[in-house]
């Protein structure tokens, strides 16, 4: 694989060293990428300083966003330094490639959030630790990630033009963490409205688009 | 290791995955197929992008300059006391799967469910669904039963088939109450598979009562 390396800077533009990055179709320059690259490859403190200036109120925000029974306030500051220790251990196996820093450590925030509250509400001993169930084997790259030139700013853009009701479904399912059958009784919908509106708004932003997900949507439609 | 999929985990599922709000057991079961299919793979780093939208674009909120301290602290404490590491990979399974199998405070035994079945239960620390591994012997025929609650079943060696479809590795399938199947191993060898079940199977033979002993299910 073809590398390259590119400075990196402080908040005064100032050069605090070099990282190497992965030359490929998909590569990531951002900023935040950038630095998680950083920290994974030179244990790079000041770049670790700098991701958590800008993600961990970030982090603190999702964290209280959470409307899960289970949740409560004092939680939120825990899961802010559960993730960036996990951001700082788990560097190392950040894969440019396949995401953005902003995805890489959202995975890391949701899986966190997750073992938070089962860890709350069991007392024995959990085998499972919700990152094992996000471990992938090792391979390259699929070529389909590669041919999806899928930035997030496009993402973003079309989260922007989704209408209200289902920009706010997406809200619960992701940020407040509601299962499907919770956010339909919660808004007073059936459940196969709930979950209609939630493909639909996904499809609109080209997120579903394997041919059995676009089938399964016109059936019910 | 990826193969031509046919049978996946619906959109709905998938979604949940990816927001963290699908319950346990049948979490396991996607996992399990995750290790096997690209496509959902794929389908999922979209997905998790959604989450990372919504994440970032969320109005900030005061993070004391303490917490920053705090968390190096706990880092350096971390790399001083290193936890050992052990292996916990079996050939050919699932990360998720393979940890469950060598959970050192429960490891899961085979049990004799019928002639041609066995059955090992896993603890997952949870009380919904039994989560097991069924084996069926090549050319095995399982009893013919109905489900009061829904099953989750991912292959995860070999194939097996019902009146519907043949099923291969890492093939998702769903049943629910009223899908009275009866799935028989391939003639060409042992056919194992995950499995979530949400409450005790029915038997379509009159005399399956005799059976019930056996199939009463253990979440755990």
């Amino acid at each position: 694989m073809l590398r390259k390396t590119i400075d990196i800077v402080d908040e005064n533009n100032q050069p605090t060293g070099k990282v190497a990055v992965l030359n490929s179709p998909e590569k990531r320059s951002d900023e935040w990428s950038v630095l998680l690259i950083a920290v994974g490859e030179n244990r790079d403190r000041q770049a670790f300083a700098r991701l958590f200036k800008h993600f961990a109120p970030l982090l603190k925000s999702f964290a209280q966003a959470n409307r899960h029974q289970g949740w409560f306030p004092g939680l939120s500051e825990d899961l802010v330094q559960e993730v960036m220790i996990k951001v700082w251990q788990k560097a190392a196996g950040y894969n440019p490639e396949k995401a953005s820093a902003t995805t890489w450590i959202y995975t890391v925030a949701r899986n966190c959030r997750i073992d938070m509250l089962r860890r709350k509400s069991n007392t024995q001993h959990l085998p499972l630790e919700n990152e094992d169930y996000w471990h992938e084997p090792d391979e390259e790259t699929p070529v389909s990630l590669l041919r999806q030139k899928r930035s997030e700013s496009k993402v973003q853009d079309s989260l922007s033009q989704l209408p209200k009701e289902q920009d706010e479904i997406l809200r619960k399912v992701y940020l407040e963490g509601k299962s499907h059958a919770e956010a339909s009784e919660e808004l007073g919908l059936p459940l196969g409205t709930v979950k209609s509106r939630v493909r639909l708004a996904l499809q609109k932003m080209q997120i579903l688009v394997s041919p059995e997900y676009r089938d399964e949507l016109s059936h019910e439609l | 290791m990826s193969y031509n999929l046919t049978h996946h985990p619906d959109a709905t599922m998938l979604v949940e995955f990816s927001a963290g709000t699908l319950a346990t057991a049948p979490s396991i079961c996607v996992s399990a197929h995750l290790h096997f299919c690209e496509q959902c793979r794929t389908e999922l780093l979209r997905l998790d992008q959604v989450g990372s939208q919504l994440m970032a674009e969320a109005e900030s909120a005061e993070v004391d300059d303490s917490l920053f301290d705090s968390v190096m602290a706990k880092i350096d404490s971390a790399e001083a006391n290193p936890e050992p590491s052990v292996a916990t990979e079996v050939k050919g399974f699932p990360h998720s799967v393979s940890k469950l199998i060598k959970n050192p405070q429960h490891k899961p035994i085979w049990k004799r469910l019928s002639a041609s079945v066995d059955i090992a239960r896993f603890k997952t620390g949870q009380s919904d669904f039994e989560v097991a591994l069924h084996r069926i012997c090549a050319g095995g025929k399982t009893p013919k039963h109905d489900h009061s609650g829904v099953e989750y079943t991912v292959v995860l060696k070999g194939s097996f088939s019902d009146e519907r479809s043949v099923y291969k590795e890492g093939d998702f399938l769903v049943r629910q109450p009223g899908d009275v199947h009866q799935p028989m191993g391939a003639q060409n060898g042992e056919c194992i598979c995950l499995s979530a079940l949400k409450a005790p199977i029915k038997l379509a033979n009159p005399f399956g009562f005799l059976m019930k002993p056996l199939l009463r299910i253990n979440p755990m």
